[in-house]
């Protein structure tokens, strides 16, 4: 469906209300504060894309999977499923909508266990990834109904091609796509993707990467484009924030601490 | 420090109890709110197809479930859940609701219930031809059925989604209510967006589209399908539409291969379209499979073969504005072939009768209601014809003895007439659809008058 983003179930249904997002996650917010809990996102957002990597999936696909992980916890606590399951479920799930073909279930558990045990023992230490594929398929099914079915994504990467090849024709630099791509990939850390359309974040990277690059001449095609600035505004002031939140912030350090603060599932009562 | 660290055996908590409970309350299932129990209409590799209604009675309206094939979510059901949750046009099939059942993983798609399709229609034509009966349907029945499949075809193509198996069962037309005669496009399953696709579609899954209404290109292993393989199937449905035979029949040997070159399915087409010359299709040369194409066939061998003779011998006249179109939705080379927007600019759909909405246009629907399959029904599928099922995924088992009846396809009428036999006897079906049919004669008569009759006339000859 790269048809229609207007008629789409992504823009009637998931480009959620900055006000509603931060009520909704009141649950949550009672534990961590907003940067903590940007922090354990920005956390499971890079354990989505180092197993994507390893599973060689592109990065369409790898983005799909994180918006899923953000869109579920907009509707439910990090309490309700635990996160280190959901995200290989949403890899597991977009890699099918994507069409990518079908990851075996073996080589899914596989990826996590070595991705847990060699790319995030920072956080995790010794422990090792307890989930098994009937963990994910259960996950699966609580995974698509909290997404009410709705499952094709529309990312940045297709509008932000479009723009740059616009922009081509007054400016020959390849270094813009390059800059505004990996833009596009760090916003995938904030929550634009369920507040913003895509074609505003890609206008968004692509400003930033303007600025970046000393592109001043472009200043008139920006202007030129009608498009809500001040929405291009706050989507510019989120990802720089996020930016300057990175500066100062160690996760190897700090992670374990915060993966201990997040509300738990709790276990069935005993009897 | 986190409680992961102080025991490493523990098992994680993977989902809250609360959370789990609520959603459990929360959910409805499919067996809860719908009646379906001994409703079953069709079976194929998709899976079972129930006719239902609800059982709170808050509407009267039959609806269609499809339990999906096997358990939990393919990455067909994926796709067509995600396609059909974004998809809305009055042609195309109408996702109303998924339901996911956590006990046994099963995934049930709620529908709007379509009583006939293409392949029942074309089948009841045909056995009507075979007893030397008559159907009395509206004259422009097959333009408005074309018309709205261009249509419905058109939108999921301006979507960037590629049906690929486009065929009569998959065109279900809508029995008597608010959508009376209307057009739906189903069986998405297999559709493909094609904007980009991650990887070249056809490594995605082997050979999957019945051969009869496959493209040239696909034969001849085109790697990539395209706007124009559909706008082929569509071609071969029209000619169908047309004649009651489908265009390009061929004995099916066993389809689970995953070399796309078929031998016995090309030589159907060149006999019914002449061999390609060079200058039609340039690009011909390219594909995969020519240098096996000029191994195994010679020209010389279809030299008297044309589609204006085929479609002259079914009745339908070379200078018809019906061949015209016919002509350019079958052009060999797909880069020939016309859009489906070109498509619905054609004369023929400017020409008396035009399309109608309502493809019966008021008339009386002649066509059966689907009839319901016991499980016995599927012992009937034996040997080849389990094969053919698999294949052709036919919406139910009756289909598999008028396929049996196409393998015959050329013999005498004699052998074809032996259709109506099982059917008859299977069930209420073959015998009530013959009542049926004289009946709707009458009434039918009763309402037309003088140039009407005429044109019915006309229209009998060729359906």
């Amino acid at each position: 469906m790269a048809g229609n983003f207007w008629q789409s179930s992504h823009h009637q249904q998931w480009i959620l209300d900055k006000q509603d997002l931060f009520r909704d996650r009141q649950h949550d917010l009672a534990k961590l504060t907003e940067e903590e809990y940007q922090k354990v996102f920005n956390f499971f957002a890079s354990i989505i894309q180092v197993l994507g990597e390893q599973l060689k999936l592109r990065q369409q696909v790898i983005a799909t999977a994180t918006v899923y992980f953000k869109r579920f916890y907009a509707r439910n606590s990090l309490k309700c499923i635990d996160p280190l399951l959901l995200a290989p479920t949403c890899v597991f799930l977009a890699s099918k909508v994507e069409e990518f073909g079908v990851i075996s279930n073996s080589r899914l558990i596989t990826t996590c266990q070595t991705v847990i045990k060699n790319k995030f023992s920072y956080a995790y230490g010794q422990q090792e990834f307890p989930y098994r594929t009937n963990h994910i398929l259960e996950c699966e099914f609580y995974l698509l109904e909290n997404l009410d079915c709705c499952l094709i994504v529309y990312q940045p990467y297709r509008p932000l091609l479009l723009f740059v090849q616009d922009i081509h024709t007054q400016i020959q630099d390849d270094q813009i796509l390059t800059y505004a791509w990996r833009i596009v990939n760090d916003s995938l850390r904030t929550d634009v993707s369920l507040l913003y359309p895509p074609y505003q974040i890609a206008i968004s990277a692509l400003h930033i990467a303007c600025v970046m690059l000393g592109k001043e001449n472009l200043k008139p095609w920006f202007a030129e484009l009608n498009v809500d600035m001040d929405k291009i505004q706050e989507i510019v002031r989120t990802i720089i924030n996020l930016y300057e939140m990175w500066k100062s912030y160690d996760e190897k350090k700090e992670i374990q601490g915060l993966l201990g603060k997040i509300p738990k599932p709790s276990p069935a009562p005993q009897r | 420090m986190a409680d992961n660290f102080q025991n490493k055996t523990m098992a994680s908590v993977m989902m809250d109890y609360e959370f789990k409970m609520k959603t459990q309350n929360e959910r409805s299932k499919v067996e809860d709110l719908f009646d379906f129990e001994g409703c079953k209409v069709g079976r194929g590799t998709y899976g079972h197809v129930y006719k239902a209604r609800r059982k709170d009675g808050s509407d009267t309206k039959d609806y269609a479930l499809k339990q999906i094939e096997g358990t939990g979510l393919s990455m067909s059901a994926c796709r067509e859940i995600a396609l059909l949750r974004e998809l809305k046009h009055s042609n195309v099939i109408n996702l109303i609701r998924v339901f996911l059942s956590h006990t046994d993983r099963k995934v049930w798609l709620l529908f709007d219930y379509a009583e006939h399709d293409l392949w029942h229609i074309i089948k009841f034509h045909r056995a009507a031809k075979a007893n030397k009966k008559s159907v009395m349907v509206p004259k422009g029945m097959v333009k408005s059925l074309l018309y709205q499949i261009l249509d419905g075809i058109h939108y999921l193509h301006s979507n960037w989604v590629l049906h690929r198996d486009l065929k009569p069962a998959n065109i279900l037309v809508m029995g008597e209510g608010p959508e009376r005669g209307r057009v739906k496009i189903a069986d998405m399953g297999f559709a493909r967006l094609f904007n980009a696709p991650l990887k070249p579609l056809a490594d995605l899954d082997p050979v999957v589209v019945t051969f009869w209404y496959r493209a040239p290109e696909l034969l001849l292993g085109a790697r990539h399908y395209t706007k124009a393989i559909d706008i082929w199937a569509i071609g071969c449905i029209f000619a169908e539409l047309l004649t009651s035979e489908p265009i390009f029949h061929c004995r099916q040997e066993d389809i689970k291969t995953s070399n796309p070159y078929h031998h016995d399915q090309l030589d159907r087409i060149f006999n019914v379209m002449g061999f390609p010359q060079e200058k039609d299709w340039e690009d011909i040369r390219k594909m995969p499979e020519h240098a096996t194409l000029v191994k195994d066939f010679k020209r010389s061998n279809y030299q008297n073969c044309s589609l204006s003779k085929y479609m002259d011998r079914h009745k339908i006249k070379p200078d018809s504005k019906a061949f015209s179109l016919l002509q350019r939705l079958l052009l060999m080379d797909p880069n020939r072939r016309i859009t489906s927007e070109q498509a619905m600019q054609d004369p023929y759909f400017s020409e008396d009768p035009l399309p109608t909405q309502d493809v019966f246009a008021g008339c009386p629907i002649p066509y059966p209601k689907r009839e319901f399959l016991t499980d016995d029904d599927q012992e009937d599928k034996s040997d080849t014809k389990a094969r053919q099922n698999q294949q052709q995924q036919q919406p139910n088992t009756q289909q598999n003895q008028v396929q049996a009846n196409n393998h015959d396809h050329g013999a005498n009428n004699a052998k074809r007439m032996r259709m109506a036999g099982p059917n008859q006897g299977n069930n209420t079906g073959g015998g009530g659809q013959q009542e049926f049919h004289q009946q709707q004669q009458m009434m039918f008569g009763g309402q037309q008058q003088g140039a009407g009759n005429q044109q019915q006339g006309n229209f009998q000859q060729r359906f």
